[in-house]
């Protein structure tokens, strides 16, 4: 008996010694993680030899409990990155390492100090073209109950997105919005608060626009993007349309740090990049990685709708985090 | 020290290392963090919306346990009475139904109730309706799902007690001129009560810290508590108040527990016939 059990013992402790050189990359699931491993992980292997094992979905109650108890089984997660600026303010990332990341490249806007962009994203306003009359023209007319009856969706969490869409459909304009004006903005969503559906995630989004059980809401464009791909008879309009980004870290105490720092090379080098904007429709941080795309690929991504773009203040929400939350679900719940 | 204690200390350690330890470490976090103090109780117990949340969790919980016994009640009393052979087969379909993985069904149960779904299409085919009812994101859909999920936990205890009665008390009551509906009221229901309360209360406990199935089949204002402690732990990180969170259902279920135990005596609220 004692044998088998130090035999097992054994077994076990050459695999973890066989595994030091493979890492961990931990992301949302979905489509979207699909990409990331086809673009980023897979020619990242190939090159270097070292396995990307996949993990997922993010989960920051989990890396915050990694991080405190020391036992920290994610070398890079993709977060949101109002996240990663608390996060990093309250210890819980390692600082990027920008001598084995070349950042000269990188889109300024979503890199920081603990944090490299993972894509970027805009909010649109998608709808289902069956069961709408009529084209919503911006955000305005999700609060028209009169010209669009019927159920409508929007991103159920508390994060950057929905305050913004109430206050520019208020008559805020956009230079204007922040600091947030919460008091405005839930005034204004209650007057459509009873035909709101939330939408968890991604998937549930595009069931809810994809089968009319919400005739249209603010989507991922990445979203969008895919349900298109697929041929579902959707109608987008980018006017205004909202950015923020998902950053990648590396969590404080990581046990393969130098791999994960060269798969952030990896992933946000233009090869990488491009090649996840084309699969996914998001758009790439790095600068130069446009110009490796197809133009046609080019054209669906959030760069092509510069004109009235609006950047979510990443600062101020990783400020407010907290406080809005609370408010936020005080006023769902209610 | 009593007899055979000796060997009941490896459950002992097992149950203290896994659950005792921790539920202490939920209640120290719950007065240390962010800092020392009552503080995250004084938050939950003195803010409206989690009142709110609390009072859900109790109406959603109890409204699942009342349905769930309206429903369970005929089946199981159909399934002591049936030849055996026939109810083992009833009793693999309804076991059947527990394999099958929840998120799955929950799923299943939001293609069939949603406003584009197979019930509200169909009732509007055959012109029953005209506009959709609002079956899902609501008390209503909750009800639904949590019922069909916790319908054989309230099932196979009262088989079990059902069972147990003698057949013959029913004649007698029939003998002496009772009508049917005396001799459930008098008979029938008095000896099943311990069923119903162990599965009312397993159902009941269960549906306090139910998290999937509110989250997908209700709206935001049906929010369950373990819904609520999830975002604090997860997209937070206030784990001291959430730990609190967690410790007030805790307790509150504990004591839930103990008057069901003083009202029905030990061995009735564990199914022990």
């Amino acid at each position: 008996m004692k044998l088998i059990f130090t035999g097992i013992l054994a077994g076990l402790l050459a695999a973890t010694a066989a595994k030091a050189e493979d890492m961990v990359f931990t992301s949302w699931g979905g489509t979207t993680q699909e990409a990331q491993t086809k673009s980023w992980a897979e020619p990242f292997a190939a090159a270097s030899g070292i396995k990307v094992l996949q993990d997922g979905p993010t989960d920051y109650g989990k890396l915050k409990a990694m991080v405190d108890s020391g036992s920290v089984n994610w070398d890079v997660v993709d977060v949101e990155m109002d996240f990663a600026i608390k996060a990093a303010k309250d210890g819980l990332l390692e600082p990027i390492d920008f001598k084995a990341v070349p950042k000269a490249d990188l889109d300024p806007r979503f890199t920081t100090d603990h944090a490299v962009g993972s894509f970027y994203y805009s909010f649109v306003l998608a709808w289902n073209k069956g069961a709408i009359s009529g084209e919503p023209a911006g955000w305005a007319d999700m609060f028209d109950e009169k010209k669009f009856p019927g159920k409508r969706t929007f991103y159920k969490w508390s994060a950057p997105g929905v305050i913004e869409i109430a206050l520019l459909a208020d008559g805020v304009p956009a230079d204007k919005l922040y600091p947030l004006d919460l008091e405005r903005a839930f005034k204004k969503l209650d007057t459509i608060k009873s035909d709101i559906v939330w939408w968890g995630g991604g998937a549930e989004s595009q069931q809810l626009i994809a089968s009319g059980e919400a005739a249209f809401g603010q989507l991922w464009n990445g979203r969008v993007f895919a349900l298109e791909k697929d041929g579902a008879d959707v109608g987008v309009s980018w006017s205004q349309n909202l950015t923020a980004a998902d950053v990648l870290v590396v969590p404080k105490g990581a046990k393969n740090k130098e791999t994960a720092m060269k798969f952030l090379a990896a992933a946000s080098s233009a090869a990488g990049q491009a090649k996840f904007a084309e699969a996914s429709g998001y758009a790439p941080i790095n600068t130069k990685a446009k110009a490796e795309m197809p133009a046609d690929a080019v054209k669906s991504l959030p760069d092509a709708h510069v004109d009235g773009q609006i950047n979510l203040d990443m600062n101020y929400w990783a400020e407010n985090r907290d406080a809005i939350a609370e408010r936020w679900y005080a006023w769902q719940a209610k | 020290m009593p007899a055979g204690f000796g060997g009941l200390l490896p459950a002992l350690i097992l149950v203290t290392l896994f659950f005792v330890v921790p539920v202490l470490a939920l209640l120290l976090r719950s007065v240390t963090g962010p800092e020392p103090g009552f503080q995250n109780y004084a938050t939950l117990l003195g803010d409206g919306t989690y009142a709110r949340v609390f009072f859900n969790t109790f109406l959603v919980a109890s409204v699942v346990t009342i349905v769930t016994v309206l429903v369970a009640f005929p089946v199981a009393w159909m399934l002591a009475i049936m030849p055996s052979a026939l109810a083992s087969i009833v009793f693999g379909v309804i076991i059947l139904s527990m394999w099958t993985n929840l998120l799955t069904r929950t799923y299943a149960w939001m293609v069939l109730l949603q406003r584009t779904g197979v019930i509200n299409r169909t009732l509007m085919d055959i012109g029953l309706i005209s506009t959709p009812l609002p079956l899902i994101n609501n008390l209503t859909g909750v009800t639904i799902g949590m019922v069909y999920i916790m319908l054989p936990f309230m099932i196979l205890p009262l088989v079990g007690t059902l069972r147990a009665i003698d057949p013959m008390t029913l004649r007698a009551a029939a003998l002496c001129g009772a009508s049917p509906f005396d001799a459930f009221c008098r008979i029938l229901l008095p000896l099943s009560l311990p069923g119903i309360a162990a599965g009312g209360l397993m159902v009941f406990v269960m549906s306090l810290g139910y998290f999937v199935t509110p989250a997908l089949l209700g709206g935001t204002s049906n929010m369950m508590l373990a819904e609520m402690i999830a975002q604090m732990i997860q997209s937070l990180l206030n784990w001291g108040l959430g730990s609190a969170a967690a410790f007030i259902l805790l307790v509150v279920t504990m004591a839930l527990y103990a008057l069901q135990l003083r009202l029905v005596g030990a061995g009735r609220a564990t199914g022990g016939v």
